[in-house]
């Protein structure tokens, strides 16, 4: 294992390994996207990924909840072996444990605000429509969204719709979520109210790897940075290393790119 | 302009002739709407074939796909000859049981269940096509989230991409439907009284087309206000992209 000796706070440093990751791989066709990943996520963790484009974030991401089928590897949920290197298990456990959210927000334009986080719910986790209903308004209140709920996803703005996506994922009672470049699509005025609702999130203690070029986030709310290229993890660390003090050069050079925006 | 107006629209004729034509459309509309209603069905289950996940079921897709692409690549006229021609001998060797070979449902002549068999197998595969264009419209996000949120495929078929897909779907089959319509007239051929037939016979007997304009006519009041259905169901959808929305 490639762990480098991460100084998280205490209690997460202590806490139980909800994913763990070893040797990952993914290739489409020749092209290697995810070379070699090893990866523990502790509960309560807050992972910001950053790097290039195409280096294989979003494809790590996917691997993680079995969207894409890795090529070699194992996943482990909470000691159980959800991928074995050639094939799913217990992938109904793995999916109802993962919560995502997408770049391209993907709501249900069929359904309204809380149609959409209750259909899931009555579908998979097999409560009553009522109950459902309930849990629905009570999270999207808890995103800011109280007045939307009855509203289609076509009369929302981009940081709403992203805002009814997050509260769709939260309504599964998921252990881990997983971020994808959420705030890319939003016009600028829209990111803050999105960050403000993952900024929360971690602050309650949910575990969460977000994929994101907004380093000020990552800054403030990650617990652990990593940085990837090429398919590789390059370097990770807490943010104050990574970020402030990056010791590759790689790293370095894509940060200089970054905050020269 | 006196002339042209006689040789079309001769009002006797019409006048004489308005209760066979009108009796030859209701066997048009009858094929239209059963040939109709087992494309749409026949097509579906097509779609589905097609569409099955997994490698040991590639045959079976594979078959799907001749089917689809065969019956699209033959005329209508020759796979509703080759039925006539055919059916009638495989059942007086015995080969098939009465009720295909000669099938006279309701009481209704053969060639009629033949016009509808011809209709199904070929506007089956249209539809079929039709109906895998409106999935996979749907945009792969939405299977994703759907799967994300951990329902299985067919979960996520059913409650997700279907019925979005449904709305896609209706515009392009209407329009299936009305070219489905029109080739009810080739039944004509097997002597099933249907309009095209009757007008015919009356051309026949009084050198006049005037019946065959009655029949378009006829034709015209169903199909015209489809198309215009079509039409403000495109509109409607265009509307709704414009509002950003699916
Ligand atoms: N379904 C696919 N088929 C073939 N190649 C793919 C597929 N999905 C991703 N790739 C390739 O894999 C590489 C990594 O893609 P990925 O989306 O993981 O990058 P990323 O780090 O998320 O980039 P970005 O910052 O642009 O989102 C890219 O070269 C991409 O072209
Ligand atoms: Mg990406």
């Amino acid at each position: 294992m490639s762990d480098e000796t991460v100084s998280l706070s205490e209690d997460v440093a202590r806490g139980e390994t909800i994913l763990k990751v070893s040797n990952l791989k993914k290739s489409y066709g020749k092209l290697e996207v995810l070379r070699d990943i090893d990866l523990d996520i502790k509960k309560g963790e807050v992972i910001c990924v950053l790097g290039p484009s195409g280096s294989g974030k979003s494809t790590m991401l996917r691997c993680l909840n079995l969207l894409e089928s890795p090529t070699g590897g194992t996943i482990e949920l909470k000691g159980d072996i959800v991928f074995d290197g050639t094939k799913p298990k217990n992938l109904d456990d793995l999916r109802r444990e993962t919560g995502m959210v997408f770049q391209s927000f993907n709501l249900f334009p069929n359904m309204s605000a809380k149609e959409n986080v209750s259909i899931a719910q009555v579908r998979v986790r097999g409560r009553k429509k009522a109950d459902a209903d309930k849990r629905s308004i009570e999270q999207l209140t808890k995103v800011g969204l109280a007045e939307k709920v009855d509203e289609y996803p076509d009369r929302l703005s981009g940081g709403q719709q992203q805002r009814v996506a997050i509260a769709r994922a939260l309504a599964m009672d998921p252990e881990v979520m997983l971020f994808d470049e959420v705030t890319s699509a939003l016009d600028p005025e829209l990111v803050k109210g999105v960050l403000d609702v993952m900024r929360e999130l971690a602050d309650s203690g949910m575990t969460m790897i977000c994929v994101t070029h907004e380093i000020g986030f990552a800054k403030e709310v990650a617990d652990r940075v990593i940085f990837m290229d090429g398919g590789y993890i390059v370097e990770q660390g807490p943010p104050k290393d990574v970020l402030d003090a990056p010791r590759e050069e790689r790293t370095k050079k894509f940060l200089g790119l970054v905050l020269d925006h | 302009m006196g002339e042209f107006f006689q040789t079309y629209f001769d009002f006797s004729i019409m006048g004489d002739n308005f209760n066979a034509v009108l009796e030859g459309f209701w066997w048009t509309i009858k094929l239209s709407l059963i040939g109709g209603a087992f494309a749409l069905a026949w097509g579906l289950i097509l779609s589905v074939i097609r569409q099955l996940p997994g490698k040991a079921l590639a045959p079976v897709r594979w078959l799907a796909i001749a089917y689809i692409d065969c019956l699209r690549g033959i005329p209508m006229l020759l796979t509703l000859l080759l039925i006539y021609g055919g059916l009638g001998t495989l059942q007086s060797t015995g080969t098939i049981p009465e009720w295909l070979g000669i099938p006279e449902f309701f009481g209704w002549p053969s060639s009629f269940w033949y016009g509808v068999m011809a209709l199904t197998l070929t506007y089956g595969a249209y539809m079929a096509e039709v109906y895998r264009a409106g999935i996979e419209s749907i945009p792969r996000g939405q299977m994703e989230a759907a799967r994300s949120l951990g329902m299985s495929h067919g979960q996520a078929m059913r409650f997700v991409i279907v019925p979005q897909a449904i709305r896609r779907v209706i515009p392009p089959l209407l329009n299936d439907y009305i070219a489905l319509m029109k080739d009810t007239s080739l039944v004509s051929v097997i002597s099933l009284a249907e309009v095209v037939h009757v007008g015919q016979d009356v051309y026949s007997t009084t050198f006049n087309p005037s019946a065959l304009t009655l029949g378009a006519i006829m034709f015209l009041i169903v199909t015209l206000p489809l198309a215009r259905l079509v039409d403000w169901q495109i509109k409607r959808q265009d509307e709704k992209f414009q509002r950003g929305l699916a």
